[in-house]
């Protein structure tokens, strides 16, 4: 099963899984923009513009983070090979982007934040099963009954974890019908994620290792979830003093 | 849930997110185990080129390597020979070297000699007449590149093709340092 499944989305074709992530979390955010008070235009074109953005910059950054290699041959620089691609530089790219469209539209940034809530966790969705896809972000080899044949071992199917995490939180957000307060839905979404990255982390064999073996991305992972703490008390206690100010 | 209450689900959240990640560390062992990925150790082969030379990955160790595996009959592979043979000219006296496995169990052997000739190539070709290297590297696409350090550890996968010139120059300084 797992071999026809990374078979039909074999690479580069886990991409297919992450657009169709991209289009069904678009989708589904419009559905819910209203209820946050954004408007579902507003919420297509931050996701339009900040995909494009997300693409010119990784490129872009890759080209600057190399570019004695580009003027050698500036050709390079429009090949149609997606290895010349920053993902960093992309996210950073696409985060400007919507920050801007956010100004020049008057947004609440907490609104949208809330409003794109479900996009993010669709996208949470279609990376983990891209990279079952790809075999990326793979396991440390297992005996549990439940190990998938990857990378010639019996591995922990980490992807599967993160899958099975991702949709949970999905419907965390998505079928309560009551509303947080403004900006808490999504830090508690950042928050949960991050926590989700932790705990998986641990059953990852791809993590860059820092000193004594600690693994990177859960330090960031960590670094992120007392800041999303801290900003959910700064949320409260504002909309709690709004309210007493009222 | 009330203030007092959420700061000590934050503090609880804080102490087991730091046991857990001390839990979790461990040393890396990927290099220790053979697989065509990101971060373990090349697998193993031995193969001949046309003239009859043959080459074995292992002997390589201390050498930045970049395998290749492609056929005559696949354009994107043909697309970027020409860059290869110039970053070789260009690394070669640096310790680069490049294995070309030309999949000829699924190739046509006589064309392979033409195709040499054709693009002037100096790096070794070498002939997986069975199959066996690309099964081992779990060839799913042709072309496919993969960068090795120094330590015969994979540093970054290419799949598909072709390579700019730029990418090939940038992945190839980096197994060099």
């Amino acid at each position: 099963m797992l071999e026809l499944f990374r078979n039909i989305f074999a690479p580069p074709r886990h991409l297919i899984l992450l657009i169709l992530a991209v289009w069904l979390g678009t989708t589904l955010a419009e559905k819910r923009a209203e209820r946050f008070g954004v408007k579902k235009d507003d919420i297509s074109a931050i996701i339009y513009y900040g995909f494009i953005g997300f693409i010119i910059g990784g490129r872009l950054s890759f080209i600057l983070q190399n570019i004695a290699a580009f003027i050698q041959s500036p050709l390079s620089a429009f090949s149609i090979n997606i290895d010349v691609f920053d993902t960093f530089g992309g996210i950073v790219t696409c985060i400007i982007i919507a920050l801007i469209l956010i100004q020049r539209r008057q947004l609440s940034f907490w609104a949208t934040a809330d409003a794109l809530t479900p996009f993010f966790a669709i996208l949470s969705i279609g990376l983990s099963l891209s990279r079952l896809a790809a075999g990326t972000a793979f396991g440390i080899p297992t005996s549990q009954p439940w190990g998938i044949d990857l990378w010639n071992a019996a591995r922990h199917p980490t992807q599967l974890y993160a899958f099975i995490a991702s949709f949970l939180i999905f419907c965390l957000f998505w079928f309560p019908k009551q509303t947080l307060p403004l900006g808490v839905s999504f830090l508690t979404f950042a928050a949960l994620t991050a926590a989700t990255q932790i705990f998986l982390g641990k059953f990852r064999a791809d993590l860059t290792l820092i000193f004594n073996g600690i693994k990177q991305e859960q330090v960031i992972s960590f670094i992120v979830l007392i800041v999303c703490f801290v900003l959910i008390e700064i949320r409260l206690k504002k909309i709690s003093k709004d309210k007493i100010n009222l | 849930m009330n203030q007092t209450q959420r700061i000590i689900l934050y503090c609880l959240a804080v102490i087991a997110s730091v046991a857990w990640i001390g839990i979790s560390a461990q040393p890396n062992a990927l290099t220790n185990e053979f697989a065509p990925q990101e971060g373990f150790s090349a697998p193993d082969f031995t193969l001949k080129t046309p003239n009859g030379e043959t080459y074995t990955l292992s002997e390589l160790k201390g050498k930045a390597v970049l395998i290749n595996l492609w056929a005559t009959w696949c354009p994107p592979c043909r697309a970027e020979m020409p860059a290869m043979q110039k970053l070789y000219e260009e690394y070669q006296s640096q310790g680069l070297v490049i294995l070309a496995v030309n999949a000829t169990y699924q190739d046509y052997p006589l064309s392979i000699a033409p195709f040499i000739n054709e693009y002037g190539l100096t790096f070794p070709i070498l002939l997986d007449e069975t199959g066996e290297t690309a099964a081992a590297y779990q060839l799913r696409s042709l072309p496919s590149s993969y960068f090795i350090n120094r330590a015969g550890i994979i540093a970054e996968v290419v799949i598909g093709g072709p390579m700019s010139e730029a990418l090939l120059r940038t992945r190839i300084e980096k197994i060099l340092e």
